[in-house]
């Protein structure tokens, strides 16, 4: 059995449970084997309700009130006596700041291989090979875990498209018997929402990104006026950020803000996956970076492989042009 | 408070990557190394944490001649002492058997207060060596933090943790704990000169497998539970369209093309 881990949040499925389901049902076609999805939580009706209808076997819901809040230490608890019951044949867990903080965890409580971060899997023979990536997605690397089944992995989120997810299940739900021993060494406080300050860039039609690549925070003007010329907001890449070359509010990706303009523009940004899952729905993808090796120009549509420095000024007086005319 | 900041050694940003032969890993010998970016962010706070409540802070790293550099280099931003876990039995030990061998050295030690990772590395990159050390060393844990508030008299300490889409969480943890910080914390310090100076006073442990009590299937190749398939640089999917010229004529180029072919003009 494939056993999915499901995320959610006020009563929804998150999207990456979703993408764990069309993985497992990948997996399922090459290897046949059943896919239970289970969910931990308290009062938990209508999250079982949405995974019944995706097209799985059966969903076990481990349904108790210390449960109603995330916390690793009874997820890893109530897990384990679940994997060791089910003996299943693979576990699927999200690679996100949920998945990746207990996971780590369980893999060493059941003394099991975990591969993070996968991105793909293929067959091969009767093996199962996940790949990963490595060196900021610069290569990806096979692996092939050991031991006996089963095995922990954990899929990066937008590696498993979610509207591939096949539904038209009625899968059979079951109780699981959830029993926890230990009081959590970790209690949540309380949950906040970032600010949103007037870089909301949901609704922009045109972005203009900066990463890394700009080197430094004064070449940053580059990005500035080139977004001016043009008629768009600034956006962009964690590192920047982290650099405080820009406030938090204007990053795109898994941390910071997610966006899908008609045009946008990854300058100097190299393209991790964390930046990528914030705005690869975006229309038009323009990627200008020295790296032809950069992993933004998989998912660019049209690519400028050269000197940002000299590229993007030429840009910007083209528009400037464009606009007096 | 004591506080372990552990520190992995990974190859200079700048490098060129080569794959070996086999396909198993880079070609790492001419390569030069520095800490992992997120260790020199938790190895910050560290020092910070230090400075607030007073104790001391340890560096820990495990590999060759490259871990004795990246701790030099954290003693001379401040580091109390170093531990040098060094032994090549340790070599390819995966995140798991990183985790298990940091473990024993951090208990060999006496155990600490807090233990710091980075949230991920720079090669690997799976955020899984620090979260997979508390477990080993049965303490609490919070993953991706971007602030920590100790209260070492009371024996716990909050840390506020980097959830998605710009939502943060403050959990209150029972101290020993194991914290894996988030790039973006601080803004972390450089060594002066002074710094580099002093470090060279230092007290530096080396420590081997045979030293922690360690048998040899449980570190390193051995003691790892995956095998590495394969390396490869990742398959272009995509149909981008590569602009050729120099930078004037792919800009104009690039501009014909988003107006009239792409129409997002």
């Amino acid at each position: 059995m494939i056993l999915v881990i499901a995320e959610h949040k006020d009563n929804k499925l998150k999207p990456i449970t979703s993408e764990l389901l069309a993985f497992a049902q990948h997996v399922q076609r090459d290897f046949g084997k059943p896919i239970t999805a289970v969910v931990l939580g308290s009062g938990i009706g209508a999250v079982v309700d949405d995974l019944k209808a995706k097209k799985i076997d059966r969903v076990l819901a481990a349904d108790h009130e210390l449960l109603s809040e995330y916390n690793p230490d009874s997820y890893v608890e109530v897990l384990k006596a679940i994997i060791e019951k089910e003996k299943p044949f693979l576990v699927l867990i999200g690679h996100t700041t949920q998945g990746m903080d207990f996971a780590p965890r369980l893999a060493v409580a059941l003394r099991k291989p975990l591969i993070a971060g996968c991105v793909e899997y293929e067959k091969q023979g009767d093996r199962l090979v996940l790949t990963r990536q490595i060196f900021n997605a610069k290569m990806n690397m096979k692996t092939i875990p050991r031991g006996d089944l089963p095995f922990l992995a954990t899929a990066s989120p937008g590696a498993f498209p979610a509207d591939e997810v096949e539904s038209g299940g009625n899968a059979a739900v079951e109780n699981a018997a959830v029993s926890i021993g230990t009081t959590p060494r970790r209690k949540l406080l309380e949950r906040v929402e970032a600010q949103k300050g007037q870089a909301d860039l949901s609704s922009a039609p045109i972005i203009v990104s900066g990463g890394r690549g700009l080197k430094q925070k004064e070449n940053f003007n580059l990005v500035f006026e080139l977004a001016e010329a043009i008629g768009g907001s600034v956006g962009a890449s964690r590192p920047v950020v982290d650099a405080e070359w820009l406030p938090r509010e204007y990053q795109i990706g898994s941390s910071g803000q997610t966006v899908s303009p008609k045009l946008y523009f990854a300058i100097g940004i190299s393209g991790a996956i964390q930046h990528l899952v914030g705005m690869q729905t975006s229309r038009c993808i323009v990627a200008i970076n020295k790296d032809a090796e950069a992993p933004i120009f998989k998912i660019a549509h049209y690519g400028i492989v050269d000197d940002l420095f000299k590229v993007v000024p030429a840009l910007t007086r083209i528009f400037k042009d464009l606009r007096q005319a | 408070m004591k506080i372990i900041s552990c520190i992995k050694p990974v190859p200079d940003p700048a490098s060129r990557l080569v794959i070996n032969e086999q396909k198993t890993w880079i070609k790492d010998q001419d390569l030069t190394f520095v800490a992992s970016e997120a260790d020199n962010y938790a190895i910050e706070e560290a020092l910070r944490l230090k400075e607030k409540h007073g104790g001391e802070v340890v560096v820990i790293s495990m590999g060759g001649e490259e871990a004795a550099r990246v701790l030099r280099s954290g003693l001379a931003m401040g580091a109390d002492r170093a531990i040098h876990l060094l032994d090549p039995k340790f070599k390819g030990a995966d995140e798991f058997a990183a985790a298990a061998t940091l473990a024993e050295a951090i208990r060999k030690d006496g155990g600490a207060d807090l233990v710091l990772a980075g949230v991920q590395s720079d090669d690997l990159g799976t955020g899984m060596t620090g979260t997979m050390m508390a477990e080993f060393l049965g303490c609490s844990h919070a993953s991706v933090v971007v602030g920590v508030e100790a209260n070492p008299e009371g024996k716990s300490l909050k840390a506020r943790r980097e959830l998605e889409g710009g939502i943060n969480e403050v959990v209150e943890l029972q101290l020993p704990a194991v914290l894996t910080i988030q790039f973006g914390i601080n803004q972390p310090r450089y060594a002066s000169l002074k710094g580099i100076m002093a470090a060279k006073k230092k007290e530096l442990k080396v420590w081997s497998a045979a030293d922690l009590g360690l048998s040899d299937d449980a570190v390193g190749k051995a003691g790892a539970m995956y095998d590495v398939n394969e390396i490869a640089a990742p398959e272009r999917k995509s149909k981008v369209d590569i602009i050729s010229g120099t930078p004037e004529e792919a800009a104009a180029t690039l501009v014909e093309k988003l107006r009239k072919e792409a129409k997002v003009l």
